[in-house]
C-alpha cells in the first residue's frame, strides 16, 4: 500500500530535522515495513512547455523528424517520431539530465547521426496516463516556458511504499488516518482531531426530515455487521480537483470522476470501504441484504461473470443483485455521467465469510482486503459523513435527503485490559516509567485509567476487533513505540545442566558419519511425496492411498512414499547417466498408513543404493551394513527370506526381491532391514544397464532406547595358539556358511574360532574350501595329542556332513 | 717405503669404486689386508727400517688400513642398495593414478548440505544447553494450527499453503513450530529446546522456492523471560552462526503464535550495513520472524501463561545453505543428483 505523505501532513506535522530515510527506517521499527520511499512529481517541475516552430524530415529515416522548438528562451532541436508533431503546438520538453518516471534520465545522444537536445514526451513517459500513441498535445494557450507541474498543479510528493503483510494484523493501518496516528506516537507530535464531536454536528445539520428515499433491509443470517446508508441529491458528475487526482494516483488508484474519486478518497483516509448507487438504478427503492438462497452467476463492475453459491451474502433491490456484499458492487449501479441522485453506503462485513468468498472468486479488491482484516462497525457513521462533506464540497449545490439510516448495527464490544508497569518492564527487560506508559497508550487513543499500580487500558474500537485481546498486545504497543533498539540485552539466566544430542539423533548422526566415512556413501535428499506411477514403475505393492494429498503440486508427488525404495530406484536411474559405479544413502522417512486415530506413522529409514554397471555391489553393500549394527551397538541377524517372519520393509510379493542376494536385517528379534539386489525384472523397468543393491535399515522401533555398549574385556592369553588348516571338497553353490555352521558344532573345548582361509573353484560343480581353526587352551600349553586328537574330531565333523577333505 | 705406501693408496682409492658385486669385494679386500696381501707386502720392508722410519710408516700404514676397511663397508652397502633398487625397479607401479583421478575409483563421499548446515546450528545450541526435538512430518490440525493460536478462521490458514490430506484433518505440517508444540507437551517448564526438520507448502517451485524446505524451530520457556533475553540469545546465536559480532534489530512482526511477533533483522554482512544490492540498500536482511510465546499457545501446550513465558524463534536452514555455498537454485537440495552433492565432500 502506497502512503502520501502530503495527505499525512495533513492530520500531523512530521519532524523536519531527520531525513526521508530515517524517517522511514523508525517508522519500519515501530510499525510497519516501509519497502521503499519514493518522490513523486519531481520531474514534472522540470520538464517545460515548448512551441514546435519548424518540422524537418531525418536525412536518413523516414519515421523521424527533426523539431525544432521555442523554449521562450532559445530555439533547440530534438530528433521525434511522434506522428502528431505540428508546428504551433505546445508540448512537454524534458531537457538533458531529467529523470523520468521509472528511474531513466535523458542524456546526450545521437539518434542516426543527428544530435538530439532532449526529449519531447508523450503522457505515459511522463507517468501521466497511459497514452504512447504520440505528444501530450497542451491547450494553446498554455505559457512557453512554464513547467508542466505549475500548469498541471500538481504537487510533488513523497511515497512511503508499506509492505501489505506487516500490516495484516493492523486494520487501522489501511487508511491515512490511522497511519498518521502512528506518526504522531512514534514522533511525538500531536495528531489534529479531525472527526471531532462538532465535525459529526456540523454534517448532521445537512439531515432533513424527508421519508429517505430507500429503505434497506438486512436478513439476520446475512454477513452483514452493520449497514449505514444516505441518499444525496443534485450533485453533478465532473473531475475531482487535482490535488484529489495527485493523491489517489500516488496512491495507486485511477481518478475517474469526482463522486468514484470521493469513493476511492475516503476509503483511502478512513480504511473503512464504501459504496456510492446511481440511486435511479436501485430498483423498487430498496436495498435487500440477504444470502444467495442458490447457485447463481452475478456480474461485477469489472463486467466479469462471478460464480455466486447459497451462501454468498449479496446486496440486493427489489429486483435484482448489485453486489457482492464486501468485495465488489455490480456494473449496474454504478455512477454514469449523467447521475444526479446517489445513495451511499458504508456497511461492515465478516472478515472470515468476506475472506471465503473472495479466495473462492479469486477476487481481491481494495475492499475485500480491506474487511478481511475485521473492521470496526464503530468507524460506519463517520465515513460516511465524510463522504457528504466532500460531496458537499465538490458539488455545493448538492442536498442530503431525510436522515442517515442505520441498520443491523453490532458494535464492536468494549475491551478493558489491566495491566501495570512493572509487569511490563519485566516482559520487555526494560523499565518504562507509568507516565511515559499512559502517554504513549493516550498517543494512540487508548484510554488509561490509573489505580495504583494498576493500569485499566480502554482499547479504541477499532482496534478490539482482532488486532488487540490481552496484556501482551498492550505490552507490544509501548515496546515498539520506545524502540526494541532501547532494549538492552541481558543474558537469561542460566541453570548450571548438561544437554546432549537424544539417543535418536545420535543414532541417525552416527549412521551418517559411517556412511560418509567408512561405506564411501554420498548423502542425498529426495521429496518425501511419491505418484501412483513410480510405485507401479517400481512395482510395489503397497500404494498408500489413503496417504494421498488433496492438492499436490503434481502427480508424482500426490501422495507419501510408503518405501524409500522407488524413490532410490529413480534417482539411481538418473545417476546412472553420469556415472559407472555409485553410493548413495538416505536417512530419510516413509510413511505408514494406520487404521483408526493413529493415522499414519513416519518411519525414519536408512536407504541406501551401490550400483556398478558391470560387477554385483552386493557383498560389497553386505560388507558395510553388517558392521554398522556393531558400530551402533545393535545386536543384529542377516537372515535369508523366510515366509514365517514377514518383513515390514519388504512386502513378501515384491518382485523386485532377489532369488539369492537378499538377506532380511534383525534387530531385537524383529525384521527390520533388508539388503537386496534388485531383479533385473524391475531395474529392466527403470531402464538401469547394471546392477543394483539396495538396504534399508528402519531404526523407529529403537533409536529412542539407550543403546548400551556392551564390550567387554578378555585377558590375553598367556599360552600361544596353534593353527589347523584342512580344505575339503564341497558343491559349488553351497554357501560357506553351511559348512562354518557345521563347524560351529563342533565339540572340541579348545576350538577358539573358525574362518575360510581360500575357496578354489575346481570345476562348474565342485569347490574346494580351506577351514582354519584356531585352538586354545587358556590355562597351558596344547600338547601334541590334544591337538591331534582335535584335529581328527574337525575332519571327522566335516566328513560327516557331507564335506570331504580333499585328496 | 712411504712413497710406496701412498702409491698403493692413491691405486686403492681409484678401484674400490669400480667394485659392483660382494664376491669382488671380498677378493679385493684379501688382495690389501690378506697375509699375503699388498699392504704386508710394504710393510716387509720394515724389518730393517730404523725406528724413526718404523713409526712413521707404522702410522700411516694403520691409518691406511683404517681407510680400507671403512671404504669397504661403505661400498657394501652401497652394493647392497644398488641390488634392492634394482630389484624395486622390476616392481615399479605408478603412484599418480590415485583414485581421484580415475573413472573407476572410489567415488568421492560426504554429507548433503543441509546436515552439514544443521549440524553445525545443532551443535551450537546443544553448547547453550539446548535439547534437540523432532516431530513426524504427518501431522494433524491441532499441532501445526490449532494450538499454535491458529483457528480454521485465521487468514494465516490461507498464508500457509498447506498440503492436506483426504481426510482434511490431517496434513503436511507447514512449519516447525508443531515441534514446539510437541515440546510443550513433553516438558515440564523451564526448558528450552530446538526442533530441525523439513517442512512442506503447497507453492510453486523456482529457483529460489520449494515445497519441502528446511527449518529450524527454537522455544526458551521460564520465569520472566524477556525481549531483551530474546535480544540477546540472537544476536549470541547469530554471532556464532556466522562467525562475526553480527548486529541485530527487531521490528514488529505479525505471526498468530507469539505476542508481541518480531521480524529480526541481521546488519547486511556484505556492505556491513552502508547499503548494497543485497540489502536493497537498506543495510538490513530480514533473517527470522521471532517473538514472546503467545499466553494461547502455552495453555494449548499444558503451559501455565500466569506462571511461565518464553521466547519462540524460526530459522529457515536452506537459505543459510544457499547464502555459505553459493547455491543458486533450491531445487538442487532434493534433486538427489550426485553430481550436486559431490561437491561436498567430506574427503
Ligand atoms: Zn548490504
Amino acid at each position: 500500500m502506497n502512503i502520501s505523505i502530503n495527505w499525512i501532513k495533513d492530520y500531523v506535522d512530521l519532524p523536519d530535522d531527520i531525513t526521508l530515510g530515517e524517517l522511514g527506517t523508525r517508522f519500519t521499527l515501530a510499525t510497519c515495513e516501509v519497502e521503499g520511499v519514493e518522490t513523486t512529481g519531481e520531474h514534472l517541475k522540470a520538464v517545460k512547455i515548448v512551441e514546435i516552430t519548424e518540422i524537418e524530415q531525418h536525412p536518413d529515416a523516414d519515421r523521424l523528424n527533426l523539431v525544432t522548438f521555442n523554449t521562450g528562451e532559445e530555439q533547440r532541436r530534438v530528433v521525434c517520431g511522434a506522428p502528431n508533431v505540428a508546428v504551433g503546438k505546445k508540448v512537454p520538453f524534458a531537457s538533458i539530465g531529467t529523470t523520468l518516471p521509472g528511474g531513466f534520465t535523458l542524456v546526450p545522444k545521437k539518434i542516426r547521426g543527428i544530435a538530439s537536445e532532449g526529449m519531447l514526451c508523450a503522457e505515459d513517459e511522463l507517468g501521466l496516463g497511459e497514452a504512447h500513441d504520440g505528444l501530450l498535445i497542451l491547450d494553446d494557450d498554455a505559457q512557453i516556458g512554464m513547467s508542466l507541474a505549475d500548469y498541471l498543479g500538481t504537487e510533488s510528493d513523497i511515497v512511503f511504499e508499506i509492505d501489505n503483510k506487516s500490516i495484516t494484523h493492523r486494520p487501522d493501518l489501511w487508511g491515512h488516518y490511522g497511519m498518521a496516528r502512528e506518526f504522531a506516537a512514534v514522533f511525538g507530535r500531536p495528531l489534529k482531531d479531525v472527526f471531532s464531536k462538532e465535525w459529526r454536528e456540523g454534517l448532521k445539520a445537512l439531515y432533513t426530515d424527508e421519508e429517505p428515499p430507500v429503505t434497506i433491509t438486512v436478513e439476520e443470517d446475512s454477513c452483514c455487521l452493520g449497514f449505514t446508508g444516505i441518499s444525496m441529491e443534485n450533485v453533478t458528475v465532473k473531475p475531482s480537483p487535482q490535488w484529489m487526482q495527485d493523491r489517489l494516483s500516488t496512491c495507486g488508484m485511477r481518478p475517474i470522476n469526482n463522486i468514484v474519486d470521493i469513493s476511492n478518497y475516503v476509503m483511502l483516509e478512513t480504511g473503512m470501504p464504501n459504496h456510492i448507487y446511481d440511486r435511479d438504478t436501485i430498483k423498487g427503492g430498496e436495498i435487500i441484504v440477504r444470502r444467495m438462497g442458490e447457485d447463481g452467476v452475478f456480474v461485477t463492475l469489472d463486467e466479469q461473470e462471478r460464480n455466486m453459491i447459497a451462501t454468498d451474502t449479496m446486496v440486493c433491490d427489489k429486483e435484482r443483485i448489485s453486489g457482492i456484499g464486501g468485495i465488489m458492487g455490480g456494473l449496474d449501479s454504478s455512477i454514469k455521467d449523467s447521475t444526479s441522485r446517489i445513495f451511499l453506503e458504508s456497511a461492515n462485513w465478516r472478515d472470515s465469510e468476506v475472506r471465503k468468498t473472495s479466495v473462492r472468486l479469486g477476487l481481491r479488491t481494495d475492499a475485500s482486503q480491506r474487511y478481511e482484516k475485521s473492521l470496526d462497525t464503530n468507524l460506519l457513521e463517520q465515513s460516511l459523513l465524510r463522504l457528504v462533506e466532500l460531496l458537499k464540497e465538490s458539488c455545493p449545490e448538492a442536498v442530503v435527503v431525510g436522515p442517515m439510516q442505520k441498520t443491523a448495527m453490532q458494535p464492536t464490544p468494549e475491551l478493558k485490559i489491566t495491566c501495570s508497569a512493572d509487569r511490563i518492564a519485566r516482559v520487555l527487560g526494560e523499565t518504562v516509567a507509568a507516565e511515559r506508559i499512559v502517554e504513549i497508550l493516550e498517543s494512540l487513543d487508548f484510554k488509561v485509567t490509573v489505580d495504583g499500580d494498576v493500569l485499566i487500558v480502554d482499547v479504541p474500537s477499532y482496534r478490539a476487533t482482532k488486532d488487540i485481546e490481552f496484556e501482551a498486545d498492550i505490552i507490544e504497543e509501548i515496546g515498539r513505540v520506545i524502540g526494541y533498539d532501547n532494549i538492552t540485552p541481558v543474558s537469561p539466566i542460566n541453570l548450571a545442566e548438561t544437554t546432549r544430542l537424544s539417543d535418536a539423533k545420535q543414532m541417525q548422526r552416527k549412521i551418517q558419519d559411517y556412511m560418509v566415512f567408512h561405506a564411501r556413501a554420498l548423502e542425498v535428499m529426495t521429496y518425501p511425496m511419491i505418484g501412483k506411477k513410480l510405485l507401479e514403475q517400481a512395482s510395489w505393492p503397497i500404494k498408500n492411498e489413503k496417504l494421498t494429498l488433496v492438492n499436490a503440486l503434481a502427480p508424482e508427488l500426490s501422495r507419501m512414499r510408503p518405501s524409500m525404495v522407488p524413490t532410490l530406484l529413480e534417482k539411481a536411474a538418473q545417476n546412472q547417466k553420469n556415472f559407472n559405479s555409485f553410493r548413495f544413502f538416505e536417512m530419510g522417512r516413509s510413511y505408514e498408513s494406520l487404521e483408526g486415530q493413529a493415522y499414519s506413522k513416519d518411519r525414519y529409514q536408512l536407504g541406501v543404493v551401490f550400483f556398478d554397471k558391470t560387477g554385483s555391489p552386493f557383498l560389497d553393500l553386505l560388507n558395510v551394513m553388517k558392521p554398522l549394527m556393531n558400530f551402533l551397538n545393535l545386536k543384529a541377524q542377516f537372515e535369508p527370506a523366510n515366509e514365517k517372519y514377514p518383513n515390514p520393509v519388504m512386502p513378501a510379493e515384491w518382485s523386485g526381491v532377489h532369488p539369492h542376494e537378499y538377506l532380511n536385517i534383525k534387530v531385537m528379534g524383529k525384521n527390520c532391514g533388508i539388503v537386496n539386489t534388485v531383479h533385473p525384472i524391475i531395474t529392466r523397468q527403470f531402464k538401469i544397464k547394471g546392477n543394483v543393491a539396495v538396504a534399508i535399515f528402519d531404526i523407529t522401533d529403537f533409536m529412542d532406547r539407550e543403546i548400551k555398549d556392551k564390550t567387554k574385556y578378555t585377558a590375553l592369553p598367556k599360552f600361544p595358539s596353534s593353527k589347523f588348516d584342512c580344505t575339503v571338497v564341497a558343491d559349488a553353490q553351497t554357501p560357506v556358511s553351511d559348512i562354518l555352521r557345521v563347524m560351529n558344532k563342533l565339540k572340541v573345548k579348545e576350538a577358539e574360532g573358525v574362518k575360510i582361509l581360500d575357496v578354489f573353484k575346481m570345476s562348474e560343480e565342485q569347490k574346494t574350501v580351506t577351514i582354519r581353526t584356531t585352538f586354545l587352551d587358556r590355562e597351558k600349553t596344547l600338547s601334541p595329542e590334544v591337538l591331534r586328537e582335535a584335529e581328527d574330531k574337525v575332519v571327522a565333523t566335516l566328513k560327516k556332513a557331507g564335506f570331504p577333505l580333499k585328496v | 717405503m712411504l712413497q710406496k705406501l701412498e702409491e698403493l693408496k692413491k691405486e686403492f682409492r681409484e678401484s674400490v669404486e669400480g667394485l659392483t658385486d660382494k664376491n669382488s669385494l671380498a677378493k679385493f679386500k684379501s688382495d690389501y689386508l690378506g697375509k699375503k696381501g699388498k699392504l704386508n707386502d710394504i710393510l716387509k720392508g720394515m724389518r730393517s727400517a730404523t725406528t724413526d722410519v718404523k713409526k712413521s710408516v707404522g702410522a700411516a700404514a694403520n691409518e691406511f688400513k683404517q681407510e680400507i676397511q671403512e671404504s669397504l663397508v661403505k661400498q657394501l652397502a652401497k652394493i647392497e642398495i644398488d641390488e634392492i633398487n634394482s630389484q624395486l625397479k622390476k616392481s615399479w607401479q605408478d603412484v599418480t593414478l590415485t583414485d581421484d583421478v580415475q573413472v573407476k575409483g572410489l567415488q568421492a563421499s560426504g554429507y548433503h548440505p543441509v546436515t552439514l548446515i544443521q549440524r553445525e546450528i545443532e551443535d551450537i545450541f546443544i553448547s547453550m544447553g539446548f535439547d534437540i526435538l523432532d516431530g513426524p512430518h504427518i501431522e494433524d490440525d491441532f499441532h501445526n494450527f490449532e494450538a499454535l493460536n491458529i483457528p480454521a478462521t485465521h487468514p494465516a490458514r490461507d498464508m500457509q499453503d498447506t498440503f492436506w490430506f483426504t481426510d482434511m484433518a490431517h496434513l503436511l505440517r507447514t512449519h516447525t513450530s508443531c515441534i514446539q508444540v510437541r515440546g510443550m507437551e513433553a516438558h515440564e517448564p523451564p526448558f528450552k529446546f530446538v526442533g530441525p526438520g523439513k517442512v512442506f507448502r503447497c507453492e510453486a517451485t523456482d529457483a529460489s522456492h520449494e515445497m519441502a524446505f528446511h527449518q529450524l524451530e527454537g522455544m526458551m520457556v521460564g520465569k520472566d523471560i524477556s525481549v531483551a533475553n530474546l535480544i540477546y540469545f540472537m544476536k549470541t546465536l547469530l554471532s556464532e552462526i556466522f562467525r562475526k559480532d553480527v548486529n541485530v534489530r527487531l521490528r514488529p512482526g505479525f505471526f498468530p503464535f507469539v505476542e508481541p511477533g518480531f521480524e529480526l533483522d541481521i546488519e547486511c554482512l556484505i556492505c556491513g550495513g552502508t547499503g548494497c544490492k543485497v540489502c536493497k540498500q537498506s543495510g538490513w536482511v530480514e533473517l527470522l520472524p521471532c517473538g514472546m510465546v503467545h499466553p494461547n499457545v502455552l495453555r494449548a501446550g499444558g503451559i501455565d501463561p500466569e506462571q511461565w513465558n518464553g521466547f519462540a524463534f524460526g530459522l529457515g536452514l536452506d537459505r543459510l545453505v544457499m547464502m555459505r555455498y553459493h547455491i543458486d537454485d533450491i531445487r538442487h537440495l532434493h534433486s538427489g543428483d550426485l553430481r550436486f552433492v559431490e561437491q561436498f565432500k567430506a574427503y
